[in-house]
C-alpha cells in the first residue's frame, strides 16, 4: 500500500504564520523565565501550598499530555480504522501530537522541586510507581510516533504503516490509562479512588485531540490551500459529536458512584454545590459539552461549517481543562477523612476545612510556556518535514453519510 | 538575492568573543585555588586521594547513611564540616561553601556546582548539648584519625600506568576499611 | 571497555601492547568479585546496619493527650529545626494536633497526627525514583538526595503527614537535613534510633516533660518491649484501619 500522494513542507508566505511563530517564541521566553523563577525561589512564589501540592502547571501537563494522545486520532483513523479521507493528513496528526507530549512533560518536569534532578528520573525506578511506568509510557510513545512517521514516510516502508499505527493506538490507550491511573489509584483521596478516571480520561483525549486537530487543520489550511475538504470535516464533526457524548457519559457515572457512597458525599458537595460548581457546571458540563455539542449537531444554528468546527473545539478545550482542573485541584481542596464517624474542631493543617487555591502569575506562565513550546515545535518542523499534502485525492461523498 | 541569516552572524560573534576569552585567560598566569587548612594534622585520607574521590566517599556514606542507618563513620558530611569549616573575625563560623571557603574554593574553579548544603548544615553545631528534653542524646561525635590504605600504586603483574578498573578498586578500598573501622571502633 | 583504560601517554602506545592491556582489562573485569570486601580470614563480610529485627513504632494514648497542649509539635520542630515563616499552608507539617469530636455520643478527643510508619505505605508505592522508602526498620523516610520532588507521595498519603519545601533553608540541624524542593515527613527521630534503641524520639520526650506521657515509643516485633505490652493490654488502633496499611503508630480511645 505505496503511498503515492506528495507531500510539501511549509513555505509560509503569510504574515500570521510569521507572527504566529513570534508569539510562540515569546511565551516560551516567559514560560521559561517563570520556571527559572520558580526554581529559583522555590514553589513560595506560586499559589501552590502543602494542601494543593498539585496545581495550574499540572492542569496545563495532563491537558497537553492527554491532547496529545487524542491528536494520534488523526492517524489511527486512517491506518487503524481504514478512513480514506484522513489518510492526507495522517502525517500531520502525528506530528502534532508528538509536539503536544514534549510540551505538556516539559511543564510537568520544570514544575519539579528540584528538575536539575531529572536524571534521577530517568535513570532510577520504582516499577510499584505508576508514575514510573509513565515515564516509560511517554517516552516509548515519542519513540513509537517517530517510527509512525518514518513508515509513512519512507516509501519503502509503507507497508508497515499499518502496524505501526496499530501499534502507536494500542500504545496511546495505554498511555491515557496511565495517566488516568495517576489519580485513580490514591486510596487517601476520596475524588481519586475510582478507576472510572482511566477511561474518562481516554474520553477526555479523544475530545481534546479532536479539538486541537480542528484547530490544526483550519489554521494550515489558511497557509497551505488543500488541507480540508468535505468529507474531513463531515467526519471530524460527527466523531466530535460521539466523542462528547462518551465524556459526558463518564462523567455522569463517576459522579453517580460518587453520590450513592456516603463516604463521597464531601468531594461531591464541594464539586457540585461548593467552591468548584461554577468551574463544573459552567466550564465541564455546559461550555465543555453542551455547547458544542448543541453546534455539532443542530444544523438551524447559523453558522458556516468551518466556524462550527473552530467554535465547537474551542469550547471543548475550555471545558476539557475545567474538567481536569476540578478533578486535579477539587481532589485536593477538599479535606481527607482521617476519622470517620468525628468531627474535626480543631487542626493545626487544614483537617477542618476545604482550602483554597489561587494560582499565580508564574503557574499561567509556565502552563502557557508548554502549549507554546509544542505549537513552536509544530510550526518549525511543518518546515523541515514534508508533512502537508500536496493534493487531497478525491473522494467520493456518500451520501448516506454525509449527514447525520 | 543573498540572504545572510542573523543567527549564523551571532553564532560566528559569540564563537569568536570565547576564542578572545580563551587567549586572554590562557596568557595570565593562573594560581589555581587557594584552600583554607583544616583542623588537625591530617584528614581522614591522604589529600590526594581525598581530592580525586571525596564526592566518591560522600555519596557512598549517604547511602549507608539514609538507607542503612550507619552514621558513625569518618567519611561523614557532618565530620568534613567540622573539620573544614573556618571561623570570621568575629569568631562566628563561616558556611563551607560561601565565597573562598573550602569546598567553594576548589569548586568555583573546577566549575562544579555543590548539590550538598541546600539541605545539609553548613556550618558546625554551634551547641549540641541543646536538646529537647535535654536528655542524654548526643550527635556521635568519634572522628578517629583513619589513615585509608590506598590502591598499590602498580603491580609488577600488571604493565605500567594501567589502572584495570579505578572505582573497583576504590570500592575495594572503601569496603575494606569501613569494616576496619568498625571493628576497631570502640563500643 | 577500551574508552575507560586511561591512555596517559597514548602518542606512543604501540597496537600491541594496546591490545595486551585490553586482555589484561577483561582479565581483570572476570576477577573482579575475587577482590570484595573480605575480612583478615578471607569471609565476606557484611556490613552493619539497620535490619527486620526491629520494628519501631509509636502507641500514642489519646486520653493522656491534652486539647489545646502542642508540647509535641514544638518539641518535634525544635529538635528538627523546623521554624514558622508564619504561612501555615507552606510551612512544613512533621506532626500536628487535632482536636475531635464524636458524631454520635459528642465525647471530645485530641492526639498527635503524623508520619504513621506503615507497613505497606502508599507514599513507598508512588515514588517514580525510590527516594520515599522504608528501612528494614520499619521507618517510612524520604531519601532527599533522590527525591525530583514531584510530590506525588503527598497526594497519596492518607494521613496528609507529608510536606513540601517551598522556599530555600538555612541553619539546619546537621542531623536533620531538609531543603527546598524536596518532601519530608516525621522520621520517628531517626537519628536518635540509630545512636541508641532506647532513645525516645522527640515528642514523646516532650510529651513526657509536659508530665503526659501520652507518646510511648518502643520495638513493635519484641513481645517483652513496654509498647507491645500496651499494644496488647490497652488495643493499639490504625487511623483508617480499613486501607490495611498496619501502621506502626497507633492510637489508643480513637
Amino acid at each position: 500500500m505505496i503511498d503515492h500522494a506528495r507531500y510539501a513542507t511549509l513555505k509560509p508566505r503569510a504574515f500570521s504564520y510569521w507572527l504566529l511563530l513570534l508569539l510562540c517564541a515569546a511565551m516560551v521566553g516567559i514560560g521559561g523565565y517563570c520556571a527559572l523563577a520558580m526554581e529559583h525561589a522555590g514553589h513560595i512564589i506560586t499559589g501552590m501550598n502543602n494542601h494543593i501540592v498539585w496545581g495550574l502547571p499540572h492542569v496545563f501537563a495532563v491537558s497537553l499530555i492527554v491532547a496529545a494522545s487524542g491528536a494520534l486520532n488523526g492517524a489511527s483513523l486512517s491506518s487503524v480504522f481504514g478512513l480514506p479521507h484522513y489518510k492526507p493528513v495522517a502525517r500531520l496528526s502525528v506530528i502534532l501530537s508528538m509536539c503536544l507530549l514534549i510540551g505538556g512533560l516539559l511543564v510537568l518536569v520544570l514544575d519539579l522541586g528540584r528538575p536539575d534532578r531529572l536524571i534521577v528520573a530517568m535513570t532510577t525506578y520504582n516499577f510499584r510507581s505508576i508514575f514510573a511506568w509513565n515515564i516509560f509510557l511517554y517516552t516509548g510513545f515519542l519513540a513509537v510516533g517517530v517510527c509512525y512517521l518514518w513508515m509513512m514516510m519512507e516509501s519503502r516502508f509503507n507497508r508497515h504503516t499499518v502496524v505501526a499505527g496499530r501499534v502507536a493506538f494500542a500504545w496511546r490507550i495505554v498511555l491515557t490509562t496511565g495517566t488516568g491511573c495517576i489519580f485513580g489509584f490514591l486510596v487517601g483521596r476520596n475524588a481519586l479512588d475510582s478507576a472510572l478516571l482511566a477511561p474518562l480520561f481516554i474520553a477526555l483525549s479523544l475530545v481534546m485531540g479532536m479539538a486541537v486537530l480542528v484547530l490544526f487543520f483550519v489554521i494550515l489550511d489558511r497557509w497551505h490551500s488543500p488541507v480540508l475538504n468535505v468529507q474531513l470535516l463531515q467526519s471530524l464533526r460527527r466523531l466530535q459529536v460521539w466523542f462528547l457524548l462518551s465524556l459526558v457519559y463518564f462523567s455522569v457515572v463517576h459522579h453517580l458512584t460518587n453520590l450513592y457512597a456516603t463516604e463521597h458525599h464531601l468531594v461531591e458537595r464541594h464539586t457540585l454545590t461548593g467552591d468548584l460548581s461554577g468551574v463544573f457546571w459552567l466550564g465541564h458540563i455546559l461550555v465543555g459539552v453542551l455547547l458544542p455539542l448543541s453546534l455539532l449537531t443542530i444544523r438551524s444554528i447559523n453558522v458556516g461549517e468551518i466556524s462550527r468546527l473552530v467554535i465547537s473545539a474551542l469550547l471543548s478545550l475550555i471545558g476539557a481543562m475545567a474538567l481536569l482542573y476540578v478533578v486535579i485541584i477539587g481532589s485536593q481542596s477538599t479535606p481527607q477523612t482521617l476519622f470517620p464517624g468525628k468531627t474535626v474542631l480543631n487542626s493545626q493543617f487544614g483537617d477542618a476545612g476545604f482550602s483554597a487555591y489561587q494560582p499565580s502569575i508564574w503557574e499561567w506562565g509556565l502552563g502557557g510556556g508548554g502549549i507554546a513550546v509544542a505549537l513552536l515545535l509544530c510550526l518549525m518542523l511543518l518546515r523541515i518535514l514534508p508533512l502537508l499534502p500536496e493534493r487531497l485525492p478525491e473522494i467520493p461523498t456518500r451520501p448516506d453519510r454525509s449527514e447525520k | 538575492m543573498r540572504f545572510v541569516c542573523p543567527s549564523q552572524v551571532l553564532f560566528r560573534c559569540v564563537l569568536l568573543l570565547l576564542g578572545m576569552s580563551l587567549a586572554l585567560s590562557g596568557s595570565a598566569a593562573e594560581p589555581g585555588p587557594v584552600i583554607p587548612k583544616g583542623k588537625g594534622d591530617q584528614c581522614v585520607a591522604d589529600t590526594d586521594f581525598m581530592r580525586r574521590n571525596h564526592m566518591d566517599l560522600i555519596v557512598h556514606q549517604r547511602d549507608d547513611t539514609v538507607i542503612r542507618g550507619i552514621r558513625d563513620e569518618a567519611f561523614s558530611l557532618v565530620e568534613c564540616v567540622d573539620c573544614h569549616a573556618q571561623k570570621n573575625a568575629n569568631n562566628e563560623p563561616v558556611r563551607i561553601d560561601a565565597e573562598g571557603q573550602f569546598c567553594d574554593s576548589c569548586h568555583a574553579y573546577a566549575a562544579v556546582k555543590i548539590d550538598c548544603f541546600g539541605c545539609h548544615a553548613a556550618v558546625p553545631d554551634s551547641d549540641k548539648s541543646k536538646r529537647v528534653g535535654s536528655n542524654q542524646w548526643l550527635p556521635h561525635k568519634q572522628l578517629l584519625a583513619f589513615k585509608p590504605a590506598l590502591p598499590p600504586a602498580h603491580d609488577s603483574s600488571l604493565p605500567m600506568q594501567l589502572d584495570p578498573n579505578p572505582n573497583l578498586q576504590l570500592n575495594t578500598v572503601l569496603e575494606r576499611d569501613r569494616n576496619e573501622l568498625i571493628s576497631t571502633k570502640p563500643e | 571497555m577500551s574508552s575507560s583504560a586511561p591512555n596517559q601517554n597514548n602518542a606512543q602506545i604501540a597496537r600491541r601492547s594496546f591490545l595486551q592491556r585490553l586482555g589484561l582489562l577483561g582479565v581483570a573485569a572476570v576477577a573482579a568479585p575475587a577482590l570484595l570486601p573480605t575480612d583478615s580470614n578471607g569471609q565476606i563480610t557484611t556490613l552493619k546496619g539497620v535490619s527486620d529485627k526491629h520494628r519501631w513504632g509509636l502507641l500514642i494514648d489519646s486520653s493522656k493527650c491534652a486539647a489545646g497542649c502542642d508540647a509535641c509539635v514544638r518539641g518535634c520542630n525544635e529538635e528538627h529545626g523546623i521554624s514558622s515563616t508564619g504561612n501555615d499552608d507552606t510551612d512544613a507539617q512533621w506532626i500536628r494536633k487535632i482536636d475531635l469530636k464524636d458524631n454520635l455520643t459528642g465525647q471530645l478527643s485530641s492526639l498527635p497526627m503524623m508520619c504513621q510508619h506503615c507497613d505497606s505505605a502508599p507514599c513507598v508505592d508512588v515514588c517514580p525514583t525510590g527516594a520515599s522508602f522504608k528501612r528494614a526498620d520499619g521507618v517510612v523516610l524520604v531519601n532527599k538526595h533522590t527525591c525530583i520532588g514531584c510530590r506525588y507521595c503527598v497526594m497519596a498519603c492518607p494521613y496528609k503527614a507529608r510536606s513540601f519545601i517551598h522556599e530555600p533553608l538555612t541553619d539546619q540541624k546537621s542531623w536533620a537535613p531538609r531543603g527546598q524542593g524536596t518532601v519530608e515527613s516525621c522520621t520517628l527521630c531517626v537519628h536518635r534510633i540509630d545512636e541508641d534503641n532506647e532513645q525516645q524520639p522527640a515528642c514523646a520526650v516532650a510529651c513526657t516533660d509536659e508530665a503526659h506521657s501520652a507518646i510511648l515509643f518502643g520495638d513493635l516485633n519484641d513481645p517483652n518491649s513496654d509498647i507491645s505490652k500496651a499494644m496488647v493490654e490497652r488495643q493499639g488502633l490504625q487511623v483508617r484501619s480499613d486501607f490495611d496499611l498496619n501502621t506502626g503508630v497507633r492510637y489508643t480511645k480513637l
